[in-house]
């Protein structure tokens, strides 16, 4: 039992923190759709979970999880989860993933729209029951309008794609861990910026953090953050890293709880797709390198605990959000204020990979009906 | 960074776990009544027989010098298994605490071992009349006599007191406020005690009326005047894991989810976040207990835990009336609800807690401090 995160794993976090400071600043977020990728993918950060043979450091998502949660707290735009975690679960093998060069948008199930997909190299959709990789060239895009400035949404439309067969479960699991881990970040982010401007704005001739109806709604948001944190570290710890066969091949696990998807199998060889895209060696295919082990696949509470993580940290985000334009008031509700990019993404991650409400109906069901017993 | 308990951890999981199964007995009576506390105190006598009654002490003062994994595992068991409420937890986990740390080795030898063993029973004697959340408003004196001193004034909703045999609490020596306090024990044979009921119409609360109770110099915890930062100590760890740990809300939870297994989508909801919370808890907890492991302090963050658990506490205890409705007095939710009720009250109202958790852990500036 040694329930927090070693040297190494926060030593990660700092680095991509110092990293976020320096080239993804909050003017950024107005000018640029991928600030700081670059300088991101110059660290590894786009490898950690990828096997050595195809570039990557082979992490677990548990060791990448304090740098997830940078990169809430620094909400950097782009389809960082989507590209970070969600294609090493998919696509270990894909040439470009580790160094940043292909880019991955995910549309999950229950979702309408997938987010930053004018982006994307390769699109993840779930579709009638089954799982598609659509290539770039074969998608038709139409832009809709969403909550986040810096997380547009597009209507995705295809002919062409191939079938991904379930092993999408785990990469699903990993995705909604990851972004529970920044939804974190963004919560960790509001709080710290709505005590600094508390304890700055004067109004009666004293801070507004001194009052006691303010300081208790703070309070709040701390203990909210507080709780659910170890929540998505223990989900982190569930789901495991992603898990390599023997050629760094995508294995297929079995999930259950998170959606009800196809039953899994492994992934089989292309289904189709054109030749000489962005691509150059189609799903599935072995890769060239030595093999590089994870401790383990999902856990059999592994769909119970990502919900609950993900409700938790919606939830406390959206509360910080609250909570952080309430006590900055006027000029908390204006679009000159860079706040408004951190309540933005509080909103649209706090429904992305689920909303909470959806999450708290497969706890309902997993945990009333005598699901897995608790982990650990 | 894991989540795998030792062998070691695995086996005395075991160890407890059986004993419990062999040993608990049928739901004792209440521990406010004269026949219930006898009997809660016979417990403790047997849980000290198998040298459980205080798994995280040293050996020699009846422990088994537990890590704080292994005690958070004693818990977990211990509720699951539905065993007595601690007689003794004032005690345990208010005084002996202050003890290790600030008492002499001729107090720790003295008191601990009777403590561990329900000997002795303490009573907490915190507030006053006009000190509840502003303790450090208490006018009960200390006056200095030959070899000790006597004891002068008035405290009330004392947990334990009707029947404890001994109490401890800080009496003014000096100085106003913060400064001046002295952290004493007594035995409660010479102070005039009247019970209070509570809401469950037991004598759970009693009011100490001091006139000149005279306590040797071997009585006070600390230097004189010391009392005020002694007690804090205390409160820090009442605050924190050891009063109410992960287990008892685990077991909670538990019967909750067992209780609403046939109840409608809306409640079966709350149901199942309770569950999840108490999880939340008990995982936030583990991380503490590594924190503290290596050598870090518990610090006013322990007040985001109190806050949590004692509404979350009242949450599950809330549901299980409406899910029980006029059969809730058939069951042990209705004492568990009233109960949980007193939660979010004592070892610092959650008003102050929060207050704590801005100042202290956010760093918003304390209220009427002119910038």
């Amino acid at each position: 039992m040694n329930f927090g995160f070693t040297g190494d794993q926060l030593a990660l976090g700092a680095t991509v923190r110092d990293v976020l400071r320096a080239h993804c600043p909050p003017a950024a977020l107005r000018t640029e759709r991928r600030p700081a990728w670059k300088q991101l993918a110059g660290l590894g950060f786009f490898g950690l979970l990828l096997p050595a043979g195809s570039g990557g450091l082979g992490l677990s998502l548990a060791d990448a999880l304090p740098a997830l949660e940078e990169t809430g707290r620094a909400c950097l735009p782009g389809p960082v989860v989507e590209t970070a975690v969600a294609a090493a679960y998919l696509q270990a093998g894909l040439p470009g993933l580790a160094s940043g060069a292909v880019c991955v948008s995910v549309l999950p199930p229950g979702q309408a729209y997938a987010p930053d997909a004018d982006l994307a190299d390769l699109l993840v959709v779930a579709r009638a029951g089954g799982w598609h990789l659509v290539r770039k060239e074969s998608v038709r895009l139409a832009a809709r309008p969403g909550v986040d400035p810096c997380r547009p949404l597009f209507e995705v439309g295809f002919d062409v794609s191939e079938d991904l067969g379930g092993a999408v479960e785990p990469a699903l699991l990993g995705a909604t861990v990851a972004t529970a881990a920044q939804l974190i970040g963004v919560a960790r982010e509001l709080l710290a910026v709505t005590v600094a401007y508390a304890r700055a704005r004067t109004q009666f001739g004293v801070a507004v953090g001194s009052f006691q109806a303010v300081k208790h709604q703070l309070a709040d948001v701390a203990v909210a953050v507080e709780f659910a944190a170890p929540l998505v570290h223990r989900a982190a710890l569930s789901v495991g890293g992603p898990l390599w066969g023997p050629e760094d091949g995508p294995v297929s696990r079995p999930v259950r709880g998170l959606e009800d998807g196809p039953v899994s199998r492994p992934v089989r060889g292309p289904a189709g797709g054109p030749e000489d895209g962005p691509v150059s060696r189609p799903v599935g295919e072995p890769a060239a390198g030595p093999v590089s082990g994870q401790a383990r696949g999902p856990l059999p509470s592994a769909g119970r605990d990502v919900s609950a993580a993900k409700a938790a940290a919606g939830e406390a985000a959206v509360r910080a959000a609250r909570v952080a334009l309430q006590v900055h008031g006027a000029i908390g509700y204006t679009e000159e204020l860079d706040l408004r990019f951190w309540l933005a993404r509080a909103w649209s991650l706090s429904t992305a990979y689920g909303t909470a409400a959806a999450h708290r109906e497969r706890l309902r069901a997993a945990i009333l009906n005598g699901g897995p017993g608790r982990y650990p | 960074m894991d989540l795998d308990f030792s062998p070691a951890e695995r086996d005395f999981r075991a160890e407890v776990r059986d004993w419990l199964r062999a040993h608990v007995p049928e739901p004792l009576p209440s521990m406010d009544t004269a026949e219930g506390f006898a009997a809660h105190r016979a417990w403790e006598a047997l849980l000290a027989g198998a040298r459980l009654s205080v798994v995280s002490w040293p050996e020699h003062y009846g422990g088994r010098g537990a890590s704080l994994i292994e005690w958070l595992i004693f818990e977990e068991e211990y509720w699951a298994a539905g065993a007595p409420a601690r007689v003794t937890q004032n005690g345990i986990f208010l005084l002996a605490p202050s003890l290790m740390k600030f008492g002499t080795s001729e107090q720790r030898d003295r008191w601990l071992p009777r403590m561990a063993r329900g000997d002795d029973v303490w009573a907490q004697a915190w507030s006053e009349p006009e000190a509840g959340s502003d303790l450090a408003a208490l006018a009960s004196r200390a006056e200095p006599a030959p070899g000790g001193h006597r004891l002068y004034g008035h405290k009330t909703w004392s947990s334990r007191a009707a029947h404890a045999t001994h109490g401890f609490g800080l009496f003014r020596t000096s100085g106003t406020r913060h400064h001046g306090l002295t952290y004493v024990m007594f035995p409660m044979d010479d102070v005039a005690v009247r019970p209070i009921a509570q809401l469950d119409g037991l004598p759970g609360f009693a009011e100490l009326h001091f006139d000149g109770v005279f306590v040797p110099e071997s009585m006070v915890v600390g230097e004189p005047g010391d009392g005020w930062r002694i007690a804090m100590a205390t409160t820090s760890s009442e605050r924190g894991l050891t009063l109410r740990s992960p287990g008892r809300f685990l077991a909670t939870a538990d019967r909750l989810i067992a209780l609403a297994r046939d109840a409608g989508p809306a409640l079966a909801d709350l149901a199942a976040r309770c569950w999840v919370d108490a999880e939340a808890y008990r995982l936030h907890t583990y991380a503490t207990a590594r924190r503290l492991m290596t050598g870090e302090e518990l610090g006013p963050e322990a007040s985001m835990g109190k806050v949590f658990w004692s509404e979350l506490d009242l949450r599950m205890h809330n549901l299980a009336m409406e899910l029980l409705g006029d059969r809730a007095g058939d069951t042990p939710w209705l004492d568990g609800f009233l109960f949980a009720l007193a939660g979010p009250i004592y070892a610092g109202t959650n008003e102050i807690q929060r207050t704590i958790i801005a100042e202290r852990v956010l760093g918003l500036p304390r209220a009427g401090v002119r910038r």
